[in-house]
């Protein structure tokens, strides 16, 4: 009965409000939090990735906006959905419920490589390197040391 | 030696020797009238009948004949049918005779040329597809137009074609001697013209073999000439091996700038890259030869080149910058400078438009200090006689001489197409040479008169006992040449005024007043236009007042070095190779190398002749009185020409001669010259030294050819050569 | 040639485009002039360029004043039907925002002129 005096004052909304500037470090933080990723949500932490993202899970949103992930806070406004790393892509997009940390079954080798974010359009961007040779060979000047 | 002969060989053809309406001092004789396909043609006696059909423009196919080679008469491609003669007569050998009736189309001619064809293709390898020679080269073109289209010889589908092992005659030609058919054009070049006896056959018949009997490099300045000879593949240019087909290049006429003698070449370019360098025929210069370093010097084009400008940072070193940073430092460092603190100094390669942009700029900011690296005595008549340092006989005429006296120099090296001008001379022509300098080899006997300058003043007062002088006065047409690097010592006066009475002298006995007798070689392309346009030769008084900036345009001889110059001075260098100049450059303004601009350049003889764009310059280059143009306008001492045509003019305000392209003027004023001269026959004791002695000398002596890989490969190969038994 | 002839080609009367008189061409151009007035707010709206009204009429004035020492009728008649197919374009919105925007400012750049420019410029 209450329950739903709550509900028909939308009460539990702004409950969820408060809850979500709590958990979010404040109206400071909240704010902080809005203008970097112009987006303020309550969860619960699921884990976190090597690359110090943090993701999140609130099964109150929609299926497709209940998972998300929160980017490392040295990415500042340079995040990229690239730097989601291998492992928690699958449970980012619903391809496993099981978060990695969880899923004893996934393969573990020495061997792997490290995850790398896409880096196209930056200065570490992969360039092809030309192998014929150039047509003038330029003068290089002779460097005096730097003494 | 050669040289007996030969002269019996001429008495078979006279007019071989002097086919060219350049030489005029040639003699003419009654003609003879003969018919070629029913067409009258008078030519003179002894002329062979496959000169006497060129005249009427028949051409007769030939591989071992060369207009300017002996007669080999050993190809048998040239048969044609004489009335009454009852065989095919070789066109090649045959003198005319009086009321001969030649047909050059008969049944029998088109018969004799279609077994001739046969026989050739016996054993020549059908390697078109990979051989260089593909396109350009005339057993292909010739099999095509009087060859069968079948063989009769079936054999070599069982037994194979002849092969012959490859030789190895050095970096420049590549040889696949299997293709060789024998037709002995690079023997007779190398015996002839090269002046070096390497070359010859073995063995008779199907075992007969070109080569050079023990394996050894063709020791030559003039060797690249018999890949052009070659009617086939079997000697094709090594650095050019697999790199185009000749109907895939632009041909552009040009010149070359990397001898004093500015021999015409054809720029063969291809995606804007220079592959190959080709001669060019001129009569009057080059024949139809091209010296190695002109032809193959080119890939230096490519490397340490200049492609964009660059300053020196706060450590001094160079980095690359845009031009309009460049220029502006430039102007600042001109500015700045008192104006009798600035020295201009232009280079060895230099075209005559940046020249005279270069010395108008230098005059504007007041500076008269506008110089050459190369010196020339100003004493006397000094630079102001043309007459008193170029090739004055011109370089056609040497062939006419009867004898040469040359001082001081190394013809061979220092200017090659000369020496086989001499060289022809001396073969054909009963031509004696002598010789005061160091004892080189020029390819053919000389008399070796010392190597002491007295000997130039004992023959030029007339007292020397030495038969040279006798031998000077009974001659009808002597040439003494004079090397420009004698001048540079203090002595150098002395000698051109001794030079100068000595030709001078001989040639007021001539009975032929057109006979020009006194010479001057110069080292290099530029050093003729430089003095034309007012340069003042020889850096070495500037130097001593110790300059605030210096313009190199090109400089590269090194003759300015960091040690001679002023801790605080700003060295602007304008120039198209990273070099001597480059490295020791504050400034460095990219310019265009002489196959990428259209410039003047004036050769020896002061022959004005232009070389024409045939790439564009590298990365941000531009051409040089470009440069120098907008550099004028940022110093704030515009230049008043934006195009190159008014350039033009201005070179024709400053030298007429210089723009009208191709012709010699007739230098006068030798007799004020001399008189000018009298002056300043001091005693002179020193001994005559030439620069370029040895082959290994030749290949390197500038910016290009420093920057060539293929040059540097020369090098180490006669040096190699040198060293081995052979 | 005749001597009548070449008479008449010297007296010959050309043809008019459509004014006869210096008054009727002085109309067209006017009438033109007030129907592009009474188009700019249309244009300003249909087109949405960044420029407003007024902008719009004192460019309008400008470009008919570039041809005020225009005297020949037929040059006045055939720059009148230019600006007329220029209108209709512009009505019937065949001519697109960048059409419009051309009136205020050429696209191209221009080109060097000087030597020094065009040194600095690449073009020479």
């Amino acid at each position: 009965m209450s329950n739903s005096i709550v509900k028909l004052l939308a009460l539990d909304k702004l409950s969820n409000l408060f809850n979500m500037i709590k958990q979010n470090g404040g109206i400071r933080g909240s704010l902080y939090k809005l203008y970097r990723q112009e987006e303020l949500k309550d969860g619960v932490l699921v884990g976190e990735d090597e690359l110090g993202n943090k993701y999140y899970e609130n099964p109150r949103y929609f299926y497709g906006r209940n998972r998300w992930v929160e980017y490392n806070d040295k990415a500042y406004l340079d995040y990229d959905g690239s730097q989601v790393t291998a492992e928690w892509y699958g449970w980012l997009h619903y391809k496993t419920d099981l978060p990695p940390h969880k899923d004893p079954s996934r393969p573990k080798y020495k061997w792997m490589a490290e995850f790398t974010e896409n880096m196209s359009g930056t200065t570490g961007q992969y360039v092809p390197y030309s192998t014929t040779r150039e047509k003038i060979e330029p003068w290089v000047p002779k460097q005096k040391s730097s003494a | 030696m050669l040289r007996q002969p030969l002269t019996r060989a001429l008495a078979l053809s006279p007019s071989r020797v002097a086919p060219l309406a350049a030489r005029k001092f040639a003699a003419q004789a009654d003609k003879v009238e003969v018919f070629i396909d029913d067409k009258p043609v008078y030519v003179p006696p002894g002329t062979t009948v496959l000169q006497a059909a060129a005249e009427i423009g028949v051409e007769i196919p030939r591989f071992c004949y060369h207009e300017r080679l002996a007669v080999a008469g050993n190809c048998r491609m040239c048969l044609v049918e004489v009335e009454k003669s009852p065989k095919p007569v070789a066109a090649c050998a045959m003198p005319v005779m009086k009321g001969m009736r030649v047909k050059t189309n008969s049944d029998l001619t088109r018969k004799a040329r279609e077994g001739v064809m046969e026989f050739l293709l016996v054993n020549h390898p059908l390697d078109c597809p990979i051989c260089d020679q593909g396109g350009e080269c005339d057993l292909q073109d010739q099999s095509m137009a009087f060859g069968s289209d079948k063989s009769r010889f079936t054999d070599i589908h069982f037994s194979g074609k002849r092969a012959v092992e490859d030789k190895d005659v050095g970096p420049l030609i590549k040889t696949i001697m299997t293709r060789c058919i024998h037709c002995t054009r690079c023997i007779r070049f190398a015996s002839e013209v090269a002046g070096v006896d390497d070359f010859g056959t073995t063995g008779r018949g199907t075992d007969m073999q070109v080569g050079t009997y023990v394996e050894k490099m063709f020791l030559s300045e003039l060797s690249g000439n018999i890949i052009d000879l070659c009617p086939v593949g079997a000697l094709t240019s090594k650095p050019y091996s697999f790199a185009a087909r000749p109907w895939e290049t632009r041909r552009i006429d040009s010149v070359d700038v990397l001898d004093p003698l500015g021999s015409n070449i054809v720029v063969a370019t291809r995606t804007n890259e220079v592959l190959r360098i080709l001669p060019r025929t001129n009569e009057e210069i080059n024949e139809e030869w091209l010296s190695d370093k002109s032809r193959f010097a080119c890939d230096g084009l490519k490397r340490q080149r200049l492609v964009t400008p660059m300053i020196a940072d706060s450590r001094g070193n160079l980095t690359p910058v845009e031009w309009e940073e460049a220029i502006v430092a430039a102007a600042t460092a001109l500015r700045d400078c008192p104006p009798d603190k600035l020295l201009v100094v232009g280079g060895d390669l230099a075209d005559a438009e940046s020249l005279v942009a270069l010395k108008d700029l230098a005059n504007r900011l007041g500076s008269e200090a506008v110089c050459t690296e190369h010196y020339f005595p100003l004493d006397g008549a000094g630079t102001d006689l043309r007459s008193s340092y170029l090739l004055n006989t011109k370089i056609a005429n040497v062939e006419d001489a009867d004898f040469v006296l040359l001082i001081g120099t190394n013809v061979r090296f220092e200017a090659p197409l000369l020496n086989a001008r001499i060289r022809k001379a001396f073969i054909h022509k009963e031509t004696d040479v002598a010789l005061i300098g160091p004892k080189v080899d020029l390819t053919y006997e000389y008399t070796h008169v010392g190597d002491s300058a007295s000997i130039v003043k004992d023959l030029a007062t007339g007292t020397s006992s030495h038969e040279v002088l006798k031998r000077l006065e009974n001659s009808k047409r002597p040439v003494v040449i004079l090397g420009a690097d004698q001048l540079k010592t203090s002595e150098g006066p002395a000698l051109l005024a001794y030079t100068q009475e000595l030709a001078l002298s001989l040639q007021d006995k001539l009975e032929n007043k057109e006979w020009k007798v006194l010479n001057v070689l110069q080292r290099t392309a530029s050093q003729v236009a430089a003095m034309d346009l007012g340069y003042k030769p020889g850096v070495g008084e500037m130097l001593q007042k110790g300059p605030k900036v210096v313009f190199m345009l090109g400089a590269d001889a090194g003759v300015i070095t960091r040690e001679n110059l002023p801790k605080d001075c700003v060295v602007i260098y304008q120039g198209h190779h990273g070099d001597a100049g480059a490295s020791i450059a504050d400034i460095v303004l990219a310019g265009a190398a002489y196959t990428e601009k259209n410039g003047t350049y004036v050769n020896a003889e002061g022959r004005a002749q232009q070389t024409l764009p045939a790439v564009t310059p590298p990365g941000k280059a531009r051409e040089d009185w470009k440069i120098i143009r907008a550099l004028s306008e940022v110093v704030g001492a515009r230049l008043p020409y934006d195009n190159l045509e008014e350039v033009r003019a201005r070179l024709a305000e400053v030298c007429p001669s210089m723009v009208s392209y191709g012709d010699v003027q007739n230098n006068n004023y030798f007799a004020q010259a001399r008189a000018l001269a009298q002056s300043l026959q001091k005693p002179v004791s020193g001994t005559l030294d030439v620069q370029l002695k040895q082959l290994e000398d030749f290949f390197m002596t500038d910016s290009i050819s420093r920057a060539s890989p293929t040059m540097a490969k020369c090098v180490q190969a006669v040096i190699k050569q040198k060293q081995s038994p052979y | 040639m005749s001597a009548r002839q070449a008479i008449q080609v010297g007296t010959k009367t050309v043809k008019p485009v459509l004014s006869v008189t210096q008054g009727e061409a002085r109309l067209r151009v006017l009438s033109l002039y007030k129907a592009w007035y009474r188009q700019i707010p249309y244009i300003v709206k249909d087109f949405d360029i960044p420029k407003s009204e007024e902008q719009c009429r004192a460019k309008l004035k400008e470009m008919f004043l570039r041809n005020k020492d225009v005297t020949d009728i037929r040059v006045i008649d055939i720059l009148v039907i230019k600006g007329q197919m220029e209108l209709k374009e512009s009505v019937n919105v065949w001519k697109q925002k960048g059409h419009i925007m051309a009136y205020f400012k050429p696209t191209e750049e221009p080109k060097p002129k000087d030597f020094l420019s065009k040194f600095f410029s690449g073009v020479e």
